[in-house]
């Protein structure tokens, strides 16, 4: 558990002191007035010239007590329209899968690009959700048009 | 001059009669414990225990007796002692969790000069681990697993601490494994005992949500977890009938669970194309015979028939049973629900029968009911004889530190380099071997990362968050810092000054008993740990700083200090049982959950 919020700590300050252009993350704060280490909220833009720019995506992120030693959640809201976003807007993303990829040393800012890149770049072999995975694979139109509605009510300025 | 005083020397006698020490835990270790403690007539001995005394403890706590049962361990056990409290030891027993801060104040730990443990679960062990960091009291821990036991000495920030060797944690199953597509028979009982028996008669909440986002964040196929997602509604449905006395209950469950249900995953053929098809049970087909044996007042001993495995026919026979018990049991009003307990027979004849039958439904072996009580109770076998054997162990690798004057908090002297970690075992030629302390792991979570000491807070003239931010600062030599309260709570940093204003009492979360971190800012000194205690005065612990080293630095170190061990690092057979050889044992490993 002390491992948990001194890493936590750290990439909060890692955060503050250099973070990608466009993107914000900060802990939430909790009722009782202080920010709560485990819960994140953040933001993420979509990369310009593709479908998603123009808009800041928000997030979720949500620290187990075994962190680093596990990976975080991340979260899209419900619904969120994506290949690899289930239903419930859980991320399905090897970075973040304990069997996969996660490793304890993987950085808050790698985790946020890698959600960008995961954006425009879906992965047709773990597909999440069905509506956006069918159109993705089988009518590109549509699949572009609903990715655009989309961006356009997380647009930014 | 006594013969204890003769066997312990006379110097060394005073000081184990005018000393306090702590036992944590008076189960099977701690009865051991406690009997070598009196022997050797330590002065002042408190025990500490949060259970009470079940049946199943009688064959091994031998302090305890049948007319014990029900009651508290720790207060039987220190006067169960008292006949042979030869030397007049003082003893004190305390009800309660060691985790306690309000009951067992850091003050109250002070006390003593040694802490054994005779612990059977982590999470008080690392807890007893931390207060012995905080207070650098030596502690004593130890272990046993059937015939395996360990004892490892611990001279907090001398030698490894409890934390400095990562442990496991316990296996899970994916819920798909367990719920559609089970292929060993541990899957199909923590089905029966976690899924269906904890649906049916445990208490429940509702956790309809969860289930659905865990059983998403495991499989896509949607077909998979509609069906998952109906049965645990039907299951409802027959957990409401548990209420009706008289209805078909029992002939209705069966029929779901194994043959509905089965039916349908049958059909989710996706699921089969690499495994073998369940094959639901035909009811109809087993009716008579099945009401024969109902009939017949001898197949009551099926019952205990507990090292024979069940036919099918028996174990649907048990099923009915137990599940007529259980529901008179909560229909009647008597008890509104009947929590899983391995010593509770219809609960354990339930999940023994349901675990087996659906290993029939997936061609599984079945289990005996001995075996499936050692794994649905999560039970490792406790021996005493281990017990004893590790007990005296415990005991004699603490008198060394009683040979020396006593000197300032932290320094052991020369204590720590002679002192050993003890292996036992049945292996030949291992049956005792110890090992020579290691140093504290540079990456130890709890004893390398951080300083540690007791931060005093008046409660009458408390100063603001700010003030403390500001003492904090210039006593140490930090330049900024960041203050974390408890598992996470960030209540200060450079960027978050919400509550620099506010009295620290304020500050939700600030009492008694709990953590609060300082982390430096700029990454020069070492991370700080106050145990928070409020009373009457303002007072920072007197403490020196490390520089901070960065990590790939510390494990650069350590390796070249070679095994990072005290003395020269071999591992010594002890020649008491076989004279033999010197194999080191297999592996170091730690002491784990390893039980009483
Ligand atoms: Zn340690």
């Amino acid at each position: 558990m002390s491992l948990c919020k001194t890493r936590l700590q750290e990439e909060r300050k890692q955060w503050r002191k250099d973070h990608p252009f466009g993107f914000y993350a900060k802990p939430n704060k909790a009722p009782d007035g202080s920010l709560d280490l485990t819960q994140w909220t953040a933001g993420i833009p979509g990369r310009p010239g593709t479908l998603w720019a123009d808009a800041s995506f928000p997030i979720t992120i949500t620290f187990p007590e075994e962190y680093p030693s596990k990976p975080p959640k991340v979260k899209f809201p419900s619904g969120f329209y994506h290949p690899n976003v289930y239903p419930s807007g859980t991320v399905c993303l090897s970075i973040l899968n304990e069997e996969q990829d996660w490793r304890p040393a993987i950085t808050l800012k790698q985790i946020v690009m890698g959600v960008q890149e995961l954006l425009d770049s879906p992965n047709p072999d773990s597909p999440a959700q069905e509506p956006a995975w069918k159109a993705y694979s089988k009518d590109r139109v549509t699949y572009e048009k609903k990715v655009r509605e989309q961006a356009k009510r997380y647009a930014t300025g | 001059m006594k013969s204890l005083e003769r066997v312990l020397g006379p110097e060394r006698y005073l000081r184990i009669r005018n000393t306090s020490v702590l036992m944590v835990g008076a189960g099977g270790i701690g009865c051991e414990l406690l009997k070598n403690l009196i022997l050797c007539g330590f002065g002042t001995i408190h025990a500490v225990d949060l259970d009470t005394i079940t049946l199943s403890n009688l064959n091994r706590q031998f302090l305890f007796r049948q007319k014990d049962i029900d009651q508290s361990k720790s207060l039987t056990v220190v006067k169960a002692v008292q006949n042979f409290n030869y030397n007049d030891c003082k003893l004190e027993g305390h009800h309660g969790n060691i985790m306690d801060t309000e009951k067992f104040p850091i003050e109250w730990w002070d006390q003593f000069s040694y802490i054994f443990n005779a612990l059977d679960n982590l999470e008080a062990r690392r807890y007893v681990n931390k207060m012995a960091l905080f207070l650098r009291k030596p502690l004593m821990e130890s272990g046993t697993t059937g015939f395996d036991g360990q004892i490892q000495p611990i001279f907090p920030y001398v030698t490894e601490c409890f934390e400095c060797q990562p442990k496991v944690t316990p296996k899970t199953y994916p819920v798909c494994t367990i719920r559609s597509t089970p292929s060993q028979p541990i899957h199909c009982i923590t089905w029966a005992k976690e899924f269906l028996y904890h649906q049916l008669f445990d208490e429940l909440e509702d956790k309809t949500q969860d289930q659905r986002r865990q059983l998403e964040s495991e499989t896509l196929d949607r077909q998979e977890i509609d069906n998952l997602l109906r049965e645990s509604n039907e299951l409802a449905e027959l957990r409401r009938m548990v209420l009706e006395p008289g209805s078909q209950f029992a002939q209705e469950l069966i029929h779901k669970i194994f043959q509905v249900d089965i039916e349908r995953l049958v059909n989710i053929e996706s699921l089969w194309r690499t495994r073998k098809v369940p094959e639901p049970l035909d009811l109809l087909e087993l009716q008579h015979e099945l009401d024969a044996l109902l009939q017949e007042p001898r197949s009551q001993t099926i019952l205990v028939k507990d090292t024979s495995t069940w036919t099918l026919l028996e174990n649907l026979y048990v099923l009915i049973r137990a599940l007529e018990s259980l529901q008179k049991r909560i229909s009647s009003g008597e008890e509104s629900c009947v929590p899983f307990d391995k010593d509770d027979e219809d609960s354990l004849n339930f999940v023994v029968a349901a675990a087996n039958l659906r290993s029939v439904v997936f061609h599984i072996d079945p289990k005996t009911k001995f075996d499936i009580k050692q794994i649905a109770g999560n039970i490792i076998p406790a021996i005493a004889t281990t017990n004893a054997i590790i007990s005296g162990f415990l005991v004699l690798a603490s008198l060394p530190f009683y040979d020396q004057e006593p000197r300032s908090r932290g320094d052991f002297g020369p204590v720590p380099q002679t002192s050993s970690t003890v292996f036992t075992s049945i292996r030949p030629n291992k049956y005792v071997t110890a090992a020579a302390l290691s140093q504290p792991s540079p990456l130890c979570p709890a004893c390398s990362l951080s300083a540690r000491g007791i931060l005093h807070v008046s409660q009458k003239d408390a100063p603001t968050l700010g003030q403390l931010v500001e003492i904090i600062k210039k006593k140490y030599g930090y330049e900024d810092i960041a203050l974390i309260l408890g598992k996470a709570k960030l209540i200060y940093d450079v960027d978050f000054d919400d509550n620099v204003d506010r009295s620290v009492l304020e500050v939700a979360g600030f009492v008694s008993g709990e953590l609060l971190q300082v982390q430096d800012d700029n990454d020069e000194l070492e991370n700080l740990e106050f145990y928070i205690s409020l009373g009457d005065k303002n007072e920072l612990p007197e403490l020196v700083l490390r520089q901070k080293v960065k990590e790939k630095e510390k494990v650069k170190e350590n390796e070249e200090n070679g095994t990072g061990e005290l003395n020269n690092g071999a591992l010594e057979p002890v020649e008491i049982i076989d004279d033999e050889v010197e194999e080191p044992p297999t592996k170091r490993q730690k002491i784990l959950d390893i039980i009483d």
